[in-house]
Parts: C-alpha cells; sequence; structure tokens
C-alpha cells in the first residue's frame, strides 16, 4: 500500500510540475490576474480610501463583507476548539 | 539573476527543513524544525515582495509553535 | 521576594518581552493602514503578548491574564464591533460597510474611512487575540470543562 501511495505522489507531482510550466511569471503585467481589476484598485485606491497600504485598503474596504466572514470563521473556529477541548469526557459521570 | 539564486537556496532550505520535521524521532526537535519551516516560508515571502503574507506567516508561526509545545506538554510519550 | 517572581532568567524574559510585544501589537493596530500589518496582525501579537504572561508568570498571578472564557465572551464582542460599524452605515443612509455615511464630523470625506478602517480593525484585533487565547487556555485545561455542557 506504501508502494502505491508513493507512486501516486510522484505522479501528482509529475502532473502539478508540468502545469506549472504554463503559469504566468510573477510580476507578469499582461498576466490574466492583472489586467482586469488590479489597475483599478492600485490607480484609485489613494484617492478613494486614502490609505497608502494597498492590501490593508483592498481587505478593509473594497472586500470589507469577505473580511467580516474571516472574523466570523475565526470566532466559530475558537468555539468549536474550546467546546471540543474543554466539553465532558465519556466517563465523567454515569448519565 | 541574485534574487533567482537566493530563492532556489531559500526553496531548498524550506524543503529541508520539512523533511526533517517530518521524519525526525524527536516530537520537540520536530516541533522546533516546523518553527524553521515558517521561519524560511517568511523570508520566502519577503523575497518575493509580500510583506503583509510575511508579516502573517511570522505571527502565526509563533503561535502555532507555542500551541504545538503545549499540546506536547500534555503527552505521555515524547517520542515517536 | 515580590509576588510573581519565579526565576531570574524568566523574570527578565518577561520584562524585556511581554511589553515590548503588547505595545508593538497596539502600534501595529494602529499603523497598518500605512505599513504592513492589520488587525489579524495585530490581534496575533498581543494574544502572543498575554499568552506569554501566562506561560511566565502562571495562569493565577499574570500581569496581563484574560480567562478562557472571558476570552470567549471577548471574541463575540470583538466581531459585534466589526458588524456595528457595517449597521452603522446602514442606519445613516448608506449600504453596508460604506464609510461614506459614518457620523463623525470631518473635513475630507476620505477621513471617513481612515475611521471606518480602524473601527473594522479594532473588531478584527480584538476577535482574534482572544480567540487565540481561549483557544491556548481550552488546550492547557485551565478551567476544567463547561458547567452546564
Amino acid at each position: 500500500m506504501k508502494k502505491y501511495a508513493a507512486l501516486l505522489t510522484i505522479a501528482l507531482a509529475f502532473v502539478f510540475f508540468y502545469a506549472a510550466g504554463d503559469l504566468p511569471q510573477i510580476g507578469d503585467k499582461d498576466s490574466p490576474a492583472n489586467v482586469h481589476v488590479s489597475p483599478r484598485y492600485i490607480e484609485d485606491a489613494m484617492e478613494e480610501i486614502g490609505s497608502p497600504n494597498l492590501v490593508t485598503g483592498v481587505l478593509a474596504d473594497y472586500r470589507g463583507y469577505d473580511t467580516l466572514g474571516e472574523t466570523t470563521v475565526i470566532f466559530i473556529a475558537g468555539i468549536a476548539t474550546a467546546m471540543i477541548l474543554r466539553g465532558k469526557k465519556e466517563g465523567d459521570d454515569a448519565e | 539573476m541574485h534574487v533567482f539564486i537566493i530563492e532556489t537556496i531559500l526553496l531548498l532550505l524550506l524543503i529541508a527543513t520539512g523533511i526533517f520535521a517530518l521524519t525526525s524521532k524527536d516530537l520537540l526537535a520536530s516541533i522546533i524544525l516546523f518553527g524553521g519551516f515558517s521561519y524560511f516560508a517568511v523570508l520566502t515571502y519577503l523575497i518575493v515582495g509580500a510583506a503583509d503574507v510575511a508579516f502573517t506567516e511570522a505571527v502565526v508561526g509563533v503561535v502555532s509553535t507555542i500551541y504545538l509545545v503545549t499540546a506536547l506538554n500534555k503527552l505521555k510519550r515524547r517520542c515517536r | 521576594m515580590k509576588p510573581g517572581f519565579i526565576s531570574f532568567v524568566l523574570d527578565t524574559a518577561f520584562r524585556v518581552l511581554v511589553p515590548f510585544t503588547l505595545v508593538y501589537g497596539v502600534y501595529v493596530l494602529i499603523f497598518g493602514e500605512y505599513g504592513p500589518g492589520g488587525g489579524f496582525q495585530a490581534g496575533t501579537a498581543l494574544s502572543v503578548g498575554v499568552i506569554l504572561s501566562k506561560l511566565i508568570q502562571g495562569k493565577e498571578k499574570a500581569q496581563f491574564n484574560i480567562r478562557g472564557s472571558m476570552a470567549l465572551i471577548l471574541a463575540g464582542i470583538g466581531t459585534f464591533i466589526y458588524a456595528a460599524v457595517g449597521f452603522t452605515t446602514m442606519i445613516f443612509g448608506g449600504k453596508f460597510l460604506e464609510y461614506e455615511f459614518l457620523p463623525i464630523p470631518v473635513h475630507e470625506l476620505t477621513e471617513l474611512h481612515v475611521w471606518g478602517i480602524l473601527g473594522i480593525e479594532i473588531g478584527v484585533t480584538i476577535c482574534v487575540m482572544t480567540t487565540f487565547i481561549a483557544i491556548f487556555s481550552a488546550l492547557t485545561g485551565e478551567e476544567g470543562p463547561f458547567k452546564d455542557a
């Protein structure tokens, strides 16, 4: 079974490296991610938000609703961890 | 070109620390090697130019190391 | 020997590390609009400060102490602050999280964005910080199981 897992991993790694050759270069200005919405953020964010840090501007202003979801997910993760770790053990009482 | 060489060295160190963290017999050494893994990830993010992601990775590396050591403190055995 | 003193190394580490980490967390929170940083990083740095304080001085005598149950309540309050900023802009006539409608007197309209971003970053910071503290205190098992579980 371990041999098959190793073979599968190597095959998947080969597929991954084969596909990674078609990805655009880092910082390529003609790549699809950099031609549609990024130029508008980079050009207009300083006037519209007034925040020199573009990452904070996008996270807190343009994508404020997403960040609310992230905060809720972190909160729920904390509650779930506390409930699992602080819940009653199996043989604590005879219910 | 220099950036490419530094990136290659950092990525090789990343792979090396990851493999050593996975194959180490001592669990505490494994956790500390995981901290080193996170440190090299921070340097890689900084080389690529993502300062915010590097900062997040640095603080999360610290917190996850604290969590793992705390969980190890509750275990009976110290090696696999 | 004064209370809270454990050993020379730990006491010196507490004096050097913890206040610096806490002040740095607040700095990251407020400076996050101008440099790298933001709510998540600030909250994690603050939680590292409190967790180090609990680790060094013990859960009873720690100087910067937030108990686990109180931490869960504060995490909910942090999430509520975020949503409250959004609903404030809705009450004053805008859409959800549309910072132009915040009821703060300013000279320029972009200043409202700065105030709104600061408000929601404070919410994210409180939520992340107390969530990490709650997970840590649940891991160490310092309070035992829930009373009404």
